[in-house]
């Protein structure tokens, strides 16, 4: 499904080449929950930007679901968000003016879903998520682990075929995170759903079934995660 | 603390330049229109206030009321004075003022003539000068001018006549037939003065004063009265209510006499009667302008006020700690009022000289001496003070209250949430407001502007172009030498037609008299003219029936107009052709031999009125010069050559029919330049402050819209969100703005009898446009936010 070759991200000052990412080459395929993992400044979230087509590689090529992505025009690379890709942050960026189901129902109005379906997927959502009950309150009225549920409500809401999230519990009590990593592994499972995320916890990444290491800008493991 | 203030507001403003910038444009412009209107204002209402008893000091004025209508005269009958000197006890003084005219020539010691000119003089009688205190040079007002034949000068024409005004005293010139001996000189009236007095002629001497006619009225006779101290001007009723029976005793007269005690300080501002300078400014106008100024101050308090509650969030941080340090909220509002204060400060300055450099345009835009001197005029400067006070104040006090009531703890944590409670509503009141008097503006200049072309591209009815109106003297001596002058000007290559009359087609001074036809009085006065057999060619008037005058001048003929027509119900013109018609009570019956097409006899704020033309010739006042339209001014030299060379004891004087048809109009040239001006001004700081705005919420959205690109949003439909609530707010403020700018319009506009219809066109076409610019000036912001990478939005500090 991903496919990235030799992938380099350094930003130039004055000659000086500072690197964040350098010969990065992996392949992820369809059905994968990868954790990506390291040390502060090792390149995580610059790896996840570059992905999620957030930010461009300075080198290398990039190929998502057999299309070359690097520096693709903006229509398709909307069409991607539209129809593939799901983001999960960790503020969990909310957007404040808007309800709880107006915050679900976002991306299927940029997808162009019908009225009628929408309104059947929010409730679908809102269900899953044992959140009827707040579906009109405003996301400030909402404790951080709901506010992330409500984040990946969204982000599953126009049905994507991946998920990038990064450090979706960094800012969640450990009970709250531990439903989180539920959820995305029971995604992971039973909808086929790949899952990258970024993650600092050892834990988190446990709920995967492969963790990237990252050091300096360089993989540094591989390592397939055993059940 | 002021210091540290100061400072940490200069910091401010420098640290958010471009709204800095945003606040001071709108405010320095607003502030410099109202500056300039302020001065204008002052100016105007300066007028005759100059005066110790200013406000004891009335007119007497004249009006009669018609069936139909009202008439309206500065003048008084002659013996007015003398009765109301007689008959009311409550008054200190009363003095008449004659204006009059002629040639004066003032010779030197050898008695060679060292000037000759035309100049207006007024007959005054001493009293006016116990009413009005204009300072002497030389001489004792209360003395000077009681013996006939005396004259006090002003001290430019006393300088003009005998080359020193201290030589003047003792010095005699010739005024028409007599000879004036200088008994006083006074000091220059000012410009802003309804009574421009340079020659005052003592009263004994004029020939007319012992008249005993009570229902001639001339404008030229005017009657000032200083009520005694403690005098209230509705005491005078009871007694004006006896005088006028008293004295108006023809019961057949046509309306009803009545006079009216006009205050000194309305000469200037009431255009019913007018005043010898001819200097008007309605109240209404300096009230449009005072409008106007207000709504240009208020736009720019509004892009103030915008632009501060919504910065606000980014300083919540700094508001929060200050709390937290152990600020008081009126220390912080203390604050908040200083940056406001340094703004409007930094923006009079901007101001003045915005103002110094307008004001060059202003003053040829009105014609009058207006100055921008804080010396002269020490009112200037309070006012700026009050307006920089005041825009502090309205600007200032609302932004001040909203952040510094910030919860301190939610403040620190960048947690105010401004856009739910009442800031954004505000916002959006004050922007729909705004743009609801930009609207208005826009919509009116367009219509004025409409209303101006059409009156200038009005057919009148008659053709002024290329057509001299030269003035011809009226004693009987030199109307014997009219048929000379005629021939002699017809024969000028470059004149194609000459016709001597009383006045052109189309002219403000109209002799209104009352008539019979067949022997009736039909109850409505026509407006007569002399003109001779050649006038209707000169003017290109179609004689629509029967035919123009005959050559004949000893044959008294009568031709008519339309109107006259219609106004007795005759329907076909060729009725009307032999019919007898007298004029003003006179026996003669003479026969009508003519019907003219209708033409415009006045400017087209009126009607056209009935309208006679009769042959005395001794109603002549100008010669029309119809010329080629090559050459003019060669032309123009050769008639006052022969002119001079035909009536060497008068003075010339011509002026062109276009230019006095234009002149009609004046006040509307200057309507419809003030309204272009202030319309430009107002959309200025309105769409800067949109511009101020937009820029803002797309900074604050900036997250929002990151977020909603990442799930799939394309820049257009980013865009779009952030222009559809901008577009809503001015389509809103557009909706409010047609009924009032209608009501507006459509009162502005009945005062013409001729004017365009009001469709819905102009109304359309200011929306469009407004919604066009409001499109421009939000995208231009919104897509370069909405073009912004998320993750710099996104990344989790």
């Amino acid at each position: 499904m991903i496919q990235l070759q030799n992938i380099e991200k350094y930003y130039a000052n004055k000659g000086l080449k500072s690197y964040i990412l350098r010969h990065v080459s992996t392949t992820i395929q369809q059905g994968e929950f990868v954790s990506i993992m390291g040390p502060s400044g090792a390149g995580k979230s610059t790896l996840l930007n570059i992905l999620g087509m957030l930010e461009e590689p300075t080198y290398g090529s990039y190929e998502f679901m057999g299309e070359n992505v690097v520096s693709l025009n903006e229509r398709k690379r909307i069409e991607l968000y539209r129809n593939h890709i799901g983001f999960v942050f960790q503020a969990y960026h909310l957007i404040d003016e808007m309800t709880v189901a107006e915050n679900i129902e976002a991306p299927l109005l940029y997808k162009k879903v019908g009225s009628a379906e929408r309104k059947s997927r929010v409730a679908e959502m809102l269900d899953r998520f044992n959140m009827v009950a707040k579906k009109d309150l405003f996301p400030n009225q909402l404790s951080g682990g709901q506010q992330q549920l409500v984040g990946i409500a969204r982000a599953l809401a126009a049905q994507p075929l991946i998920i990038l999230a990064d450090e979706p519990t960094g800012n969640l009590q450990s009970a709250q995170a531990l439903q989180i990593m539920d959820l995305f592994k029971k995604l992971n499972e039973e909808e086929n759903i790949t899952i990258i995320q970024v993650t600092h916890s050892e834990i988190n990444a446990g709920y995967g079934t492969r963790i990237l290491h990252l050091l300096d800008g360089v993989i540094s493991e591989d390592i397939q995660v055993v059940v | 603390m002021f210091r540290l203030n100061l400072k940490i507001a200069l910091r401010n403003l420098w640290k958010h330049k471009g709204y800095t910038f945003i606040n001071i444009a709108g405010l320095s412009i607003g502030m410099a229109s109202c500056i300039l209107i302020f001065i204008f204002v002052r100016y105007q209402l300066s007028f005759d206030q100059q005066f110790a008893n200013k406000d004891r000091i009335y007119r007497v004025v004249s009006s009669w009321k018609y069936a139909d209508k009202e008439d309206f005269q500065s003048g008084v009958p002659r013996p007015l004075a003398a009765a109301m000197r007689n008959d009311f006890g409550m008054l200190e003084e009363v003095a008449a003022l004659q204006r009059a005219g002629g040639i004066i020539k003032v010779k030197d010691q050898s008695g060679k003539l060292r000037l000759k000119t035309a100049e207006d003089v007024f007959y005054i009688e001493p009293g006016f000068f116990r009413i009005f205190d204009y300072p002497w040079l030389e001489g004792n007002p209360q003395q000077a001018l009681v013996q006939p034949n005396t004259v006090a000068l002003s001290q430019k024409m006393a300088s003009r006549f005998f080359g020193d005004w201290h030589k003047a005293v003792g010095q005699t010139f010739q005024y028409r037939d007599k000879t004036l001996k200088v008994t006083g000189v006074f000091a220059d009236i000012p410009d802003n003065n309804s009574n421009p007095i340079n020659i005052a002629i003592a009263y004994a001497g004029y020939e007319n004063k012992d008249m005993k006619e009570w229902y001639t009225v001339s404008s030229s006779s005017e009657v000032y009265i200083l009520l005694k101290k403690g005098v209230n001007i509705a005491d005078l009723e009871g007694p004006k209510n006896a005088f006028l029976k008293k004295y108006y005793t023809d019961k057949e007269s046509n309306g009803k006499e009545d006079h009216f005690f006009q205050p000194l300080a309305e000469l200037h501002k009431d255009a019913n009667y007018g005043n010898f300078s001819g200097k008007i400014m309605e109240k209404s106008q300096l009230t449009g302008l005072i409008a106007i100024g207000v709504f240009l101050l208020l736009t720019a308090c509004i892009n103030f006020i915008n632009l501060a509650t919504a910065q606000a969030i980014g300083r919540s941080k700094e508001i929060g700690v200050r709390k937290v340090m152990g600020g008081r909220r009126k220390q912080l509002m203390v604050q908040f009022l200083t940056e406001t204060l340094t703004i409007t400060i930094f923006a009079l300055l901007i101001a003045c000289v915005l103002t110094e450099a307008a004001l060059p345009g202003m003053i040829g835009l009105f014609r009058e001496n207006i100055s921008f001197s804080i010396m002269d005029h020490p009112v200037i400067f309070v006012f700026m003070i009050v307006l920089v006070l005041l825009v502090s104040l309205v600007a200032g006090f609302y932004p001040a209250m909203v952040m510094s009531g910030f919860n301190p703890m939610l403040a620190i944590r960048n947690k105010v949430n401004l856009g739910n409670s009442g800031g954004a509503v505000l916002r959006k009141v004050l922007v729909v407001m705004q743009f609801t008097l930009t609207i208005i503006l826009m919509t009116g200049t367009f219509i004025i502007m409409k209303q101006m072309k059409y009156i200038r591209e009005k057919p009148l009815g008659f053709n002024p172009s290329a057509i001299a109106m030269v003035n011809v003297p009226g004693d009987s001596l030199s109307r014997l030498k009219y048929k000379f002058l005629k021939t002699k000007v017809e024969n000028e290559t470059g004149v194609r037609m000459a016709s001597l009359c009383s006045s052109g087609p189309s002219s403000m001074d109209v002799d209104d008299i009352n008539f019979s036809y067949n022997g009736k009085k039909p109850g409505f006065h026509v407006g007569s003219k002399y003109a001779d057999a050649d006038y209707f060619k000169t003017f290109d008037l179609k004689v629509i029936s029967g035919k123009g005058f005959s050559g004949n001048d000893s044959l008294q003929e009568y031709i008519v107009n339309e109107t006259f027509l219609k106004k007795l119900n005759i329907v076909s013109p060729e009725d009307a052709i032999g019919q007898k018609v007298s004029l003003g009570g006179s026996a003669d019956q003479i026969s009508i031999v003519g019907v003219v097409k209708d033409f415009n006899n006045t400017n087209l704020r009126e009607a056209i009125s009935p309208i006679l033309f009769h042959k005395n010739s001794r109603k002549a006042t100008v010669i029309a010069v119809k010329m080629n339209t090559q050459n003019i001014p060669a032309t123009m030299k050769n008639i006052e050559a022969i002119w001079n060379s035909v009536y060497p004891d008068h003075v010339y004087m011509a002026d062109f029919m276009e230019e006095k048809i234009n002149k009609y109009y004046e006040n509307e040239r200057v309507i419809g330049t003030l309204f272009k001006a202030f319309a430009l001004v107002i959309v200025f700081i309105s769409f800067i402050g949109l511009f101020g705005l937009i820029s803002f919420v797309a900074t604050q959205r900036t997250k929002e819209m990151a977020i909603r690109k990442v799930l799939g949003a394309s820049t257009l439909e980013l865009v779009n969100m952030v222009n559809f609530s901008f577009m809503t707010l001015v389509l809103l403020a557009n909706l409010m703005a047609w009924p009032i700018a209608y009501l507006l319009i459509n009162k502005w506009l009945s005062g013409y009898a001729y004017r365009i219809e009001l469709n819905i066109w102009p109304f359309l076409i200011v929306t469009s446009v407004s919604m066009i610019a409001t499109l421009l000036t939000v995208s231009f912001r919104s897509f370069s936010a909405a073009r912004a990478n998320p993750v710099d939005a996104l990344k989790d500090e």
